[in-house]
């Protein structure tokens, strides 16, 4: 490998540095925001406190709006890794023009504007008596994860040998046990990866929320855009960073999974 | 563990991919005990065959019995048949012991009874101790005998490999052959073994399958397909040889007159079943029978080149025709490039084959 000169190696990292921080400092700044003492948004605080922490926890609304988004994503993901697997499991098996159309069909809703689908959805909810339920936005949620999904397990499914699932139907396993025992332990990290990003697509989505959430059943990117236009208190920030801290333990967890899984300890 | 397996049966059965006809309707019995190899080129269908005894495919006709029972519809699972892969097909999860004992678990066999039976198969297999090593951590040759002792445990009807050795070194392979051999010889169960390796085939086999183009071009002792081959591919493709185009004139008791362009003479030598009189044909002559100034009469011929092999050489040999032929010889030093010499044989050691 050449060794670039000097000068654009420090010219090349501070450019890169530069973009990370105008990406990651605004996201970052409403962690110190929601440690205000002020009730208005001090950047940095003036004074320090967990004051605004209490309040959220206190607030019945913004304790069931956290509650349903809790809800809203799990429902979501657990239905998008089910149904995503199993639709990443069939496409493996379809001859190559039929895998290609019926793939672009599962990955649409990440192409499709998401306010298309969302208006679809509402449509559609309204007739089956969903719109407004956690059910309903749950569903609409899967919609939107299930391309992770698909993605993430199809990928995994690929360091899956053919040969494998031979030899172990050769040696008397049935379909079933063949997928649970060889099958499944070795596209785990994918589907960890697919629910992770299921869950994070459910829980910060609030386009398909707006338009099904109704008057009980907000979620919590739900209620901080309706509590922002109302006013614009430290609450909002400790609502925001709660959801980055989500965000952040999820990612390590599906990094330790697949890392886990690529050097087998013992 | 002393099980002989069972005889195999197929009858009729064929494959086809799409228009393309991977296994034309092929016939083939396998004695209880035997070692059969398929033998042939790239493509010729063996992986196919051996794909559908194992039930990894469903013919397009015909039957296969295992024992005295019609496995022709039953799933892979249910057919008690061993198969060790060419890549092994490993599990990557899982250590050397549960890979062999997953065919137990799967049979419901017990903790105990499986525990005992992975470590007589792994001392079968010279593998003592490795039971709890990760399966990347074997290396290739270990490898390959945890995907054969995988294969045996479960104590197979048929045990069917393909072409297993073909990831080993050179060195490596003559050692697992041997090793097969032994195994063999000592637990013997009917197997079918696929390989690319003519020396391999010969080195293990009882009867030796010799495929092309989706059909058992012939199936015979090792004796059978180098002395008496069917056809011209089975000729040129099993050891090596002199083929050269003749017109039959007549044939009669086994044996046949043709015309032989490239002598241009017409001799009579011992004919495959097939060769008829008014048709073309191929003169078999192996190099190592052609004989060199031995009579005065012979076929007249250059040296256009010598290749010493320690006790043997080999000699291009020019005929006046302009056909090329190669002779085998024990070394003889008088006979150099560019000599006249008269070209003979024995004629029991001709043949003439059908073309194809
Ligand atoms: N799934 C498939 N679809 C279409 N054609 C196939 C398929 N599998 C095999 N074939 C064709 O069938 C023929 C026989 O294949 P097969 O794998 O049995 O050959 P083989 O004798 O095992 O060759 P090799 O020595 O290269 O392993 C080949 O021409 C191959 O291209
Ligand atoms: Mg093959």
């Amino acid at each position: 490998m050449s060794k670039l000169p000097l000068w654009l190696r420090i010219g090349g990292n501070s450019a890169a540095s530069l973009v990370l921080g105008f990406l990651v400092l605004p996201i970052l700044a409403v962690v110190p925001a929601s440690f205000n003492k002020a009730s208005f948004i001090y950047l940095p605080p003036r004074a320090y406190s967990g004051v605004w922490y209490e309040r959220f926890l206190e607030d019945a609304e913004w304790r069931t709006s956290l509650l349903n988004s809790l809800q809203v994503a799990v429902l979501a993901t657990a239905i998008a890794v089910v149904l995503g697997t199993l639709a990443a499991i069939g496409l493996r098996r379809l001859e190559g023009r039929w895998r290609a159309g019926i793939t672009a069909l599962f990955l649409a809703p990440m192409i499709v504007p998401v306010v298309v689908t969302a208006v679809a959805l509402y449509r559609s909810a309204l007739d089956v008596g969903l719109s407004g339920s956690i059910l309903g936005m749950s569903l609409g949620h899967m919609i939107l994860a299930l391309p992770f999904v698909v993605i993430n397990v199809g990928i995994a499914l690929r360091g899956v040998d053919e040969n494998w699932l031979k030899a172990a139907s050769g040696l008397g396993g049935g379909p079933w046990t063949v997928f649970r025992t060889i099958t499944l332990p070795n596209i785990t990290p994918g589907i960890v990866g697919g629910a992770v990003f299921s869950f994070i697509t459910s829980f910060d989505e609030v386009v398909v929320a707006v338009f099904l959430a109704g008057y009980s059943n907000k979620t919590l990117p739900v209620k901080i855009w309706e509590s922002i236009r109302l006013e614009f208190t430290p609450v909002i920030a400790v609502a925001a960073t709660m959801m980055i801290v989500l965000a952040i333990v999820l990612f390590a967890v599906a990094q330790l999974v697949s890392s886990g899984r690529e050097t087998p300890t013992k | 563990m002393k099980n002989t397996g069972l005889p195999l049966r197929l009858e009729g059965v064929s494959k086809r991919y799409g228009k393309y006809t991977a296994l034309t309707p092929t016939d083939l019995t396998v004695a209880a005990g035997e070692f059969l190899t398929l033998l042939g080129p790239s493509g010729s269908g063996k992986t196919t065959l051996l794909n559908l005894i194992a039930g990894y495919l469903e013919p397009m006709s015909g039957t296969i019995e295992i024992g005295s029972r019609d496995v022709t519809r039953l799933p892979a699972r249910q057919r008690n048949i061993g198969m060790v892969f060419q890549s092994y097909a490993l599990f990557p999860h899982m250590t050397v012991g549960q890979n062999i004992g997953y065919g137990l678990a799967v049979r419901g066999v017990s903790k105990a009874e499986s525990t005992r039976r992975v470590s007589e198969v792994l001392s079968l297999m010279r593998l003592e101790g490795y039971a709890d090593r990760p399966i990347q951590k074997m290396s290739g040759g270990q490898q390959q005998r945890v995907a054969l002792a995988r294969a045996l445990v479960i104590e197979p009807d048929v045990l069917l490999m393909d072409e297993p050795l073909s990831a080993l070194d050179k060195q490596l392979r003559r050692t697992v052959q041997l090793e097969l051999r032994r195994l063999h010889q000592e637990h013997g169960r009917t197997t079918i073994y696929v390989t690319h390796d003519q020396e391999e085939a010969l080195v293990l086999s009882d009867r030796i399958a010799v495929m092309d183009q989706g059909r058992i071009q012939q199936l015979g002792t090792v004796d059978d397909i180098y002395d008496r081959p069917a056809n011209a591919f089975v000729a040129g493709f099993i050891g090596e040889s002199n083929l050269l185009p003749v017109k039959v004139n007549a044939v009669a008791e086994g044996k046949a007159t043709t015309e032989v362009e490239a002598f241009r003479r017409t001799i009579v030598a011992p004919a495959a079943p097939g060769v008829e009189a008014g048709q073309t044909a191929r003169l078999l002559l192996r190099p190592e029978h052609l004989l060199l100034n031995e009579t005065d009469d012979g076929v007249p011929a250059e040296i256009i080149e010598a290749v010493y092999l320690g006790e043997l050489s080999q000699y291009g040999l020019a005929l006046e025709s302009g056909q090329v032929l190669t002779a085998r010889r024990i070394t003889d030093r008088s006979l150099r490039t560019g000599m006249k010499v008269s070209l003979s044989w024995d004629p029991g050691h001709a043949r003439v084959v059908p073309e194809n």
